[in-house]
């Protein structure tokens, strides 16, 4: 894709300059996200706790790890968020943005008014929606009145997972739908009007000519919102509680590293153990990804 | 020659880990116990979310404390509701701790076992005979000597039940509950009459609720959990029953203090515990409900209510223990405490404050028939929450609770599992 | 890496200026159509927004009015701004607003420019170590920030930012994800408009900023909103960074408003509203770069 030319002569051009360029990005990156990371990876080595610093244990907290059912729950509850979440969020966006794409009048507001979830603050948006899931609330009223009774969204283990999850979708439906959005404007109108000379529909289009073209970008959002469903943290606390719902069932990985680690308390070894769990598990996720794409590729 | 490997190993990851994270032990001077010098220099005062209601009094006590202690100044920092304990966590470990800190006994606790609170037993030992003897005592931490924050504001209070609730039900409104026994079996009424609609309780026991029941919840040493005995699988047996029958509510496996007041504002649960403080909020946020709104003593099978303790601690690091000391007796002395009762529905912990007439004489209103009741129960009251419960055993218990309320384990096998988990966090605390 | 590669860079002006209701690409639409798809768009904003008019609502309702009756009145019977007059005595909220806009806009402005710089640099320009570095942001973007807090405090407090603003400003100034968004953007721009500069003689900076820059302004404005939002919503980080009320910024600010005695949800709902406000209305001054449509396309040589 790129003329080779053209890029031994920008390379000619200016030797130090990339470097130049990139430097306060890696500085910055550097020193304040994987230096203190580093000292994650240690002390993951270590019994560490807040105040007290730690001594070498070798392995033992990853062994502890093992061992530990709250471990094995987060695992799995973070799983599972990330196949519940990622396919909502990779095709309702895209949705989304070819529904606001058109300037029809008025649209500006829609725009603006779509992406409201995603600039409000997530306690709010906890707030809102546990209020509305509540036994009591506007929810359960409205199922009530057509008869199909009121649903323990907030006191079951699997409802809670599935809310907690239908609230990240919602919240980040906006997001995606502006890098959607971006990536659209881009599809060449000839493919569009070649496709309906074809006489080809709005669903044939859809799939001939839209997807193809934001097909790279789907595999952007799969790899963002991948990443950020494994790291839930936000919407499961806030709906299930600090304690990860009924008997901690709906624990997620990251939750369990805040619950084990913060506070004057708190099990800094262990923790950051857990940590590097969490971060070889994204890196892992983001290579499964782009697997997936290469092989589709070719 | 395994020990000896390990200990080049600990030293290699010394030496990394120190420069990373230099951590709350490193001494770095200052700090003495000594609070005998002059008072003067400048002391830095944290408090929990008190700048926005009541920023006056505090400016009022610091410029009086100013003003007798010509050369000092005190600096005013207020912290927000949210995340306090990790904004301590990273002061006490990048060493920016302020000289005088306002805690609740869980703090207190693993700050004083990494030596950052200064022991007052030794430091300020003269002001000890101010204080209540219980609230004095309140931050002693098992397994150590001495007292490590003076004894601030206390506060205790009473059940509110909806009257018109109880009435639906066929109880009588104003007998409410006064014994366990009546409570269980109010509650399980209640649930019935109203086919599962209204709960009584919204909330799982907490480790609290145990001691209030009568149960034991540490050995006297303090190095063991106990509350798996008869009477704490006693109690957890009941909530279960009151589960099943939803006179528990449903929701209270996840529910939080917040969410079970929302509940009880919006009249799906008929009691919940509060304070004085809570009055006001529902003549504000449902003003409709509170005409219905009844008043109960704390039901306790031990006589003692709960009561919960706030202090305010020296930093062991302060560069200026005279002044840090003087001002934190100072903030917490009877004149300041009475003066701050009257600011807002709380309790002095000072000797004697508790019998001024504010505190014993009856106007016909319900906030004083409150502070008054409150008032006389907090002289002999306890805080049962044992000073080293952490956040994570807290976590422990009300899983293990939960467990058991579901029925996916025995009253008793729940309890034995939540003590065996708390005794391993108490031990790595250690 | 090479998911990054693939954001296109949103395309350079071309808005309809018909009377006409028209599509992107200037075609009129049939009125079905249209009906349809307001239908659509009036569903999706009753999920979006519904949830905010009750927070609108609750922070109207005056003292007398019970929110918490059931089942819910959603419009106040008598609307009043009281509550919004009530956070501005409690809290300085002018003050707060105004130091998370220091922040915000520091964000922004290191952000846009730091991002741009360093993905000009990995999408554009070959040297050895340009995959190490790239590498540097993907790490950095996974890595678990709840792990790293208290880590990133001390490091703070030892280069002596501890409760200064520029200490809360510091470690996402530069966003791993920020500069690999733009790197994508720089990466699907065609390198014959470079090419054709560098004919004409023009340096590396100049065809970064009169050539490369422009033709991305998309992907710039995505960065800017994601760097504001980021710094305005953040609670737990600013927290920790600073000890010194004055410098608080709003949302620490706002939390006050959970009362240590008592609470009130309309102060809080006003607080909400006051919050998300700014933000809303940034969303709608930027919106219109998202939406270029590619009707003249970027390679205009």
């Amino acid at each position: 894709m790129a003329s080779s030319t053209a890029v031994s002569r920008v390379r000619r051009q200016l030797p130090a300059s990339p470097w130049l360029l990139a430097a306060p990005g890696l500085l910055v990156t550097g020193a304040f996200i994987l230096y203190p990371f580093v000292s994650t990876l240690v002390n993951a080595f270590t019994d560490r706790r807040t105040l007290i610093p730690g001594r070498f244990v070798g392995l033992a907290n990853f062994r502890e790890l093992l061992h530990d059912d709250m471990f094995w729950t987060g695992l799995r509850n973070s799983t599972l968020y990330v196949l519940g979440v990622v396919p909502a969020l990779v095709v309702l966006p895209l949705l989304l943005a070819l529904l606001v794409q058109k300037n029809i009048p008025g649209i500006t507001f829609f725009r603006s008014a779509f992406y409201t979830p995603v600039v409000a603050s997530i306690v709010v948006v906890g707030l809102i929606w546990v209020w509305l899931l509540d036994e009591r609330g506007l929810i359960n009223s409205l199922l009530e009145t057509i008869g199909v009774g009121r649903v323990g969204f907030l006191s079951d283990q699997w409802l809670l997972l599935i809310s907690a999850m239908a609230v990240t979708v919602w919240k980040g439906l906006g997001y995606y739908m502006i890098i959607y959005l971006a990536a659209l404007g881009n599809v060449p109108r000839e493919l569009h009007e070649a496709a309906a000379v074809d006489g080809a529909g709005a669903v044939r289009r859809f799939r001939t000519v839209t997807v193809p073209a934001v097909r790279s970008t789907m595999v952007l959002v799969g790899a963002l919102s991948s990443v950020a469903a494994f790291k839930v943290f936000s919407e499961v606390y806030l709906m299930a509680g600090p304690s990860g719902g009924p008997a901690g069932e709906d624990t997620t990985l990251v939750m369990l590293v805040q619950r084990t680690g913060t506070g004057l308390t708190g099990r800094v070894g262990y923790a950051s153990a857990l940590s590097v769990v969490v971060f070889v598990v994204t890196v892992v996720l983001m290579l499964l990804v782009l697997r997936a794409d290469r092989r589709e590729r070719t | 020659m395994p020990i000896s490997r390990r200990a080049t190993a600990a030293a290699a990851v010394a030496a990394l880990v120190l420069p990373l994270g230099a951590c709350g032990s490193s001494d770095d001077g200052g700090g003495s116990t000594d609070a005998s010098g002059k008072v003067e220099g400048d002391v830095t005062f944290q408090t929990w979310n008190l700048r926005a209601n009541f920023k006056p009094y505090f400016e009022g006590v610091i410029a009086e404390f100013e003003k007798q202690y010509p050369g000092t100044r005190v600096k005013w920092i207020d912290q927000p509701a949210e995340g306090y304990a990790d904004k301590i966590s990273a002061d006490a470990a990048g060493g920016t701790l302020p000289d005088v800190v306002n805690v609740s006994p869980d703090l207190v606790a693993p700050l004083a076992q990494a030596g950052l609170a200064l022991d007052l037993d030794k430091a300020a030992v003269k002001y000890r005979k101010e204080y209540l003897e219980g609230a004095w005592a309140g931050h002693r931490i098992p397994g150590m000597t001495g007292t490590y924050a003076f004894p601030w504001y206390l506060n205790t209070g009473p059940l509110f039940y909806n009257k018109s609730l109880f009435e639906e039900a066929g109880l009588d409104p104003d007998q409410p509950p006064r014994t366990y026994d009546e409570l269980f079996a109010d509650a399980l009424r209640m649930a019935k009459e109203s086919d599962g609609e209204v709960a009584t309780l919204a909330n799982v026991p907490t480790i609290e609720d145990f001691g209030r029941y009568g149960v034991p919840l540490m050995n006297k040493e303090g190095t063991a959990f106990t509350f798996n005995d008869p009477k704490g699988v006693e109690l957890l047996t009941k909530y279960k029953e009151l589960y099943d029958a939803k006179a528990l509510d449903p929701q209270a496996l996840t529910a939080t203090p917040e969410s079970s007041g929302k509940k009880f504002l919006t009249e799906a649960v008929a009691m919940n515990p509060g304070s004085a403080l809570d009055l006001g909020n529902f003549k504000k946020q449902a003003p409709n409900l509170y005409r219905d709104i009844g008043i109960t003593d704390q039901i306790t099978s031990t006589g003692h209510v709960n009561m919960y303790v706030m202090g305010v601690m020296v930093n062991a690091r302060t560069k200026r223990t005279p002044a840090a000391v003087a001002f934190a007796h100072y903030v917490t002395d009877a004149e300041r405490q009475m003066s701050f009762a009257k600011q807002v529905a709380i309790f002095p912990s000072t000797a004697g404050s508790l019998d001024d007439p504010y505190f014993t004489e009856q106007d016909g209103t319900d906030e004083t028939r409150v502070r008054v009741a409150a008032a006389k129960s907090l002289k002999n009251a306890v805080n049962y929450t044992p000073v080293l419960f952490s956040e994570q055993m807290k976590t422990e218990l009300r899983n293990e609770v939960a467990k058991a309320l579901q029925g996916k384990e025995s009253p008793q096998e729940a309890l034995d599992n939540a003590v065996r988990a708390c005794d391993r966090l108490l031990a790595q605390q250690g | 890496m090479s998911v990054i590669d693939k954001v296109r860079p949103a395309p350079a002006p071309a808005v309809a200026r018909e009377p006409r209701v028209t599509d992107e690409h200037g075609r009129p639409i049939r009125v079905g159509e249209l009906a349809l798809r307001y239908v659509l768009l009036l569903a999706v904003l009753a999920l979006t927004v519904g949830p905010f008019l009750w927070q609108l609502s609750t922070s109207l309702k005056g003292p007398t009015e019970d929110i918490f009756s059931s089942p819910p009145k959603f419009l106040p019977g008598r609307p009043t701004l009281h509550n919004y007059e009530r956070v501005a005595d409690t809290i300085p909220v002018w003050d707060y607003a105004l130091n998370s806009l220091k922040v915000a806009t520091a964000n922004v402005v290191t952000n846009c420019v730091g991002s741009a710089l360093a993905g000009y640099a990995l999408a554009r320009l070959r040297y050895r170590g340009r995959g190490v570095a790239t590498l540097v942001f993907v790490l950095a973007m996974l890595v678990p920030v709840e792990g790293i807090i208290i880590a990133q405090f001390t490091t703070m407090r030892e280069l002596g930012l501890n409760n200064t603003l520029i200490g809360v400003v510091l470690p996402g100034c530069i966003g791993a994800m920020n500069v690999l968004l733009m790197r994508n953007a720089f990466l699907n721009l065609p390198y014959e408009i470079e090419e054709a500069a560098y004919v004409d003689g023009a340096d590396v900076w100049q065809r970064f900023l009169r050539i490369a820059l422009p033709s991305v302004k998309g992907t710039l404005a995505v960065v800017a909103i994601f760097a504001f939002m980021g710094a305005w919503d953040d609670f737990l980080w600013p927290l920790i960074v600073l000890s010194d009320p004055s410098k608080f910024t709003l949302t620490i600010g706002l939390n006050y408003l959970h009362g240590t005695f008592a609470g009130d949800e309309r102060l809080v709902a006003a607080g909400t509203v006051i919050a998300v406000t700014p933000l809303i209305a940034l969303f709608a001054c930027l919106q219109r770069y998202f939406f270029r449509g590619a009707g003249e396309g970027a390679v205009k040589g």
